[in-house]
């Protein structure tokens, strides 16, 4: 379709091939939904990403936010394509239809959002951020909070933010200083600073709704400690209308190496000690009820993963096509060659198969996790109900770490693609990569990541969960085993996922032992190698249902004529793409993961030197 | 006000178009099908005819099974109900074909005004508007970038060479829209979920009590001739390389 965003029609391949999405549209709750629906709500959604979202891209960036007597300033293209986008009903698109929403699915909601991803993600964060307070307050608010605050966050009108970090307290959320003192009508008078708060102010809306962890005088030190507040810039009357400043003060905002359209601000609160703050939820819950924004937030900084891959890719792969450089390797000895597209040369050949591999399995990975929330949100039974949400809760800091990870990794080699011109800025690719690399800072560092999954996820419900992860892979396996085409692929997939299974439970037994922070340490690895596997796995089971499919096009030849495959291909659409999901998952198979045994051995080697070597040796 | 705008599903302005082998059309498979681009400005000003002076906005469709795509487009944009006739025997509907279905299917609808894409980006006919204003024996304002609508009487200005035109005409007319008329809105998704639930007449050509013999014929479908190669002047002197361009647009390609 190429629309330099996204491969639309590889979206539709995890939808409703490989997921199999309409299945969920026949339960009661998603029953409004169809695949026509589904189709429509796509169609929009690339239309306006190609259209009013990607011109904003590059003016932003070169535009910024501006602090300037006290108000921040948007990139001045961003207000109207705010309007339209809330217009168009996207901020409230999970929603139930009784707050105003659509009631979407997640996983179509997934697939909707990642053009628009792709287009801006600097602007996506003003909807982002808005839509993750909102969810809140409909989980934890009063009435009250919900139809004053949420239901104008929902349409857009007042925007939202989170409010963690603080100077002293980032990794560290336990740490923070912020206080909240009561007041005779049960409101708390909120005092601190906090820092790196993305939409944190900004000329777009005319309020925003801040939540605000902060500690209720005479409560204990750390996270137990922590209460979460709605602090709004300008307070609410009692009629709705807007009423003074609420002594929430911009102190500046940064000036970041990427995301430049989105505001990133100093808030200080009370400094003048005039902001007043409403609970949310229940006092010294505050780190839980936030962690409902977070771990939501988690899977949309995977899915900002995906939007920088897959618009760097389509970007390089267009590019290859179009730039006429050298003679191809076979007139080597031939001066009077002419030169070819660079598409026609191995090692760019090499370098996209290996971000359309990783491309479309993170694409399908982000895919899988949002549709396993959907799976345990119509659970019929408890069990399911456990399994999915489980599986979701194990892979999102996979979601998170590996696709933010992976999308520098991918913009970089698509400015190698570029050559030098990838490098300045008349071409849209060195954006890319600035834009891409915050997504492994934010929301919890991609160290943090690794940890959540080593320390917490992978021994989650007695470990059930990465079994079930594990028993999913070896059913792939085994599918793929059937296929002579895929057969000897399956081989190296098998033996991967048996090896960081073999690590796992490794890791078990060293939690009582001298070897226990060995998992501690090589968390990240870990995490690195288990995005792999899991990449592996859904490029193979794409694979198989891709060579059935190629199969019927072809007719009774079947596969093995490969000639009559390549003239196929050639002419038919659907016949080459399929071929490129099996030349990925080879691809794939024959250079990612036969490292995968070598590097879970490299781990179990258990070496300490990290641990072992002193401060004062580090930089001599 | 009752309004009905007709709208024809076209291949998307960036699909690639293939001819089939015989030339009898292009290759369908494979295609992305969208609302054609002109229509879209017909539907959006229909809307804001209704959101100013109240009345109903009527969908009319010519085209095969998927043509519903795009009438449920326009429904989720806001219109109230569609018809699509769908006829095998009106898949390759000429001009004439195709106005005499879609007045057939106007004439049984209250109308006032009755809008359309100036053309369909697929085969740049522009007959279908005219031809059913003749039908329909309304007057037609056609290629129209500006509309108002007041007391029972259309104003509309269009662009002709160098200059600009405005047309007034009584109502029922029929309007053709031209780029620039609007900027299209999107489907909003409360739009889309509604969209679903109004209702869509399906008529066949019997239904119409339409039977008519097509006035043109398409005998083949070839891809516009290759351009040759481009020329280019070598040479080190570049006021010799310019005077040589000179002579080649006088002498060769006659330009100048």
């Amino acid at each position: 379709m190429g629309n330099l965003l996204v491969n639309g029609r590889d979206q539709r391949f995890v939808l409703y091939e490989q997921l199999g999405v309409e299945k969920i549209f026949q339960s009661e709750k998603y029953a409004d939904y169809s695949r026509e629906v589904a189709e429509m709500m796509l169609g929009e959604a690339e239309k306006m990403a190609v259209e009013d979202v990607l011109p904003t891209y590059d003016k932003g960036d070169r535009e910024g936010c501006t602090l300037k007597d006290g108000v921040v300033s948007v990139p001045q293209c961003y207000h109207q394509l705010y309007k339209k986008f809330c217009e168009a009903g996207w901020i409230a698109a999970t929603k139930s239809p009784d707050i105003g929403g659509q009631g979407m699915p997640v996983t179509l909601f997934a697939a909707c959002t990642e053009p628009f991803n792709a287009a801006n993600f600097a602007f996506m964060m003003y909807p982002g951020l808005t839509w993750g307070a909102a969810g809140l307050i409909e989980k934890y608010g009063t009435e009250a909070q919900k139809s004053t605050y949420m239901t104008r966050m929902l349409t857009g009108e007042w925007a939202g933010t989170m409010c963690l970090t603080e100077p002293n307290a980032g990794t560290d959320v336990g740490a923070i200083r912020t206080t909240a003192k009561r007041r005779p009508d049960g409101t708390f008078s909120i005092n601190g600073t906090k820092m790196f708060i993305s939409s944190g102010d900004h000329n777009l809306t005319e309020n925003i709704i801040h939540p605000v962890l902060a500690r209720i005088e005479g409560d204990p030190a750390g996270t137990g400690g922590i209460s979460l507040f709605i602090v709004p810039k300008y307070r609410v009357n009692d009629d709705g209308s807007l009423g003074e400043a609420n002594d929430v003060v911009t102190g500046n905002i940064e000036h970041k190496m990427g995301i430049r359209g989105s505001a990133t601000a100093t808030l200080n609160f009370g400094e003048n000690g005039n902001c007043i703050g409403e609970l949310l939820g229940e006092e010294r819950k505050g780190m839980k009820i936030m962690f409902l924004m977070m771990n939501e937030a988690r899977l949309e900084v995977g899915m900002q993963g995906l939007g920088h891959a897959t618009a760097a890719y389509e970007h390089a792969v267009q590019y290859a096509k179009e730039r006429v450089q050298s003679r191809p390797i076979w007139e080597m000895e031939n001066p009077a060659a002419e030169a070819v597209p660079i598409i026609q040369h191995p090692d760019v050949r090499r370098m996209l198969l290996w971000m359309k591999s990783y491309v479309e399995g993170i694409r399908a990975m982000n895919y899988f996790i949002a549709y396993c929330v959907d799976l345990a949100s119509i659970a019929g039974t408890k069990e399911e109900k456990e399994k999915w949400f489980g599986m979701m809760e194990l892979l999102t800091p996979l979601s998170k770490a590996f696709s933010s990870d992976m999308a520098v990794e991918i913009a970089s080699l698509a400015i190698d693609v570029y050559g030098g011109y990838g490098y300045i800025q008349e071409y849209p690719i060195e954006q890319y990569m600035r834009d891409a690399k915050i997504a492994c800072l934010y929301e919890g560092t991609n160290g943090i990541q690794a940890l959540d999954l080593v320390g917490r996820k992978l021994a989650q419900n007695k470990g059930k969960n990465a079994m079930n992860l594990f028993a999913m892979i070896g059913e792939t396996c085994q599918a793929a085993r059937k296929c002579e085409e895929l057969k000897p692929y399956a081989a190296f997939l098998e033996e991967a996922y048996t090896s960081l299974a073999g690590l796992t439970m490794k890791f078990k037994d060293w939690s009582a032992s001298a070897n226990m922070f060995i998992p501690i340490l090589n968390a990240r690895p870990y995490l690195m190698i288990m995005g792999d596997v899991v990449v592996g796995w859904l490029l193979m089971q794409a694979a198989a249902i891709s060579a059935e499919k190629l199969g019927s096009i072809l007719g009774a030849d079947g596969l093995s004529a490969k000639p009559k495959r390549r003239a196929e291909a050639r002419k038919n659409s659907e016949a080459a793409f399929y071929e490129g999901k099996l030349a990925a998952a080879k691809f794939f198979a024959t250079t990612v993961l036969p490292a995968v045994k070598g590097r879970c051995r490299s781990i179990e080697i258990a070496d300490k030197a990290p641990l072992e070597i002193l401060e004062e040796s580090f930089s001599v | 006000m009752h309004l009905v705008v007709c709208v024809k599903q076209a291949p998307d302005t960036e699909a690639l178009i293939k001819l089939k082998p015989d030339g009898s059309g292009i290759e369908e498979a494979g295609i992305k099908w969208v609302m054609n681009p002109y229509d879209e400005y017909a539907v959006e000003e229909a809307l804001r005819l209704k959101e100013k002076n109240g009345g109903d906005v009527t969908i009319v469709s010519l085209g095969p099974a998927r043509a519903m795509e795009s009438i449920r487009t326009a429904l989720a944009m806001g219109a109230d109900k569609g018809i699509h006739i769908s006829d095998p025997s009106l898949d390759r509907a000429d001009a004439f074909v195709a106005a005499s279905a879609l007045a057939a299917a106007i004439k049984s609808l209250p109308h006032d005004i009755i809008l359309c894409g100036q053309r369909a980006i697929d085969d740049d006919s522009g007959q279908v508007g005219s031809i059913l204003a003749e039908l329909l024996g309304v007057p037609q304002l056609t290629i129209i970038m500006k509309l108002e609508v007041a007391g029972g009487v259309a104003k509309a200005v269009k662009a002709i060479e160098g200059a600009q035109v405005v047309l007034e005409s009584a109502l029922p007319c029929v309007v053709t829209a031209q780029k620039g008329l609007n900027e299209p809105r999107y489907a909003s998704l409360p739009g889309i979920m509604k969209a679903k639930k109004k209702p869509v007449d399906v008529k066949n050509a019997a239904a119409l009590g339409i039977s008519v013999e097509q006035k043109a014929r398409i005998i083949k479908m070839m891809p516009p001739p290759q351009r040759a190669a481009g020329k280019i002047i070598q040479g080190d002197d570049p006021e010799a390389k310019a005077r040589e361009l000179v002579r080649l647009l006088r002498e060769e390609a006659k330009v100048i």
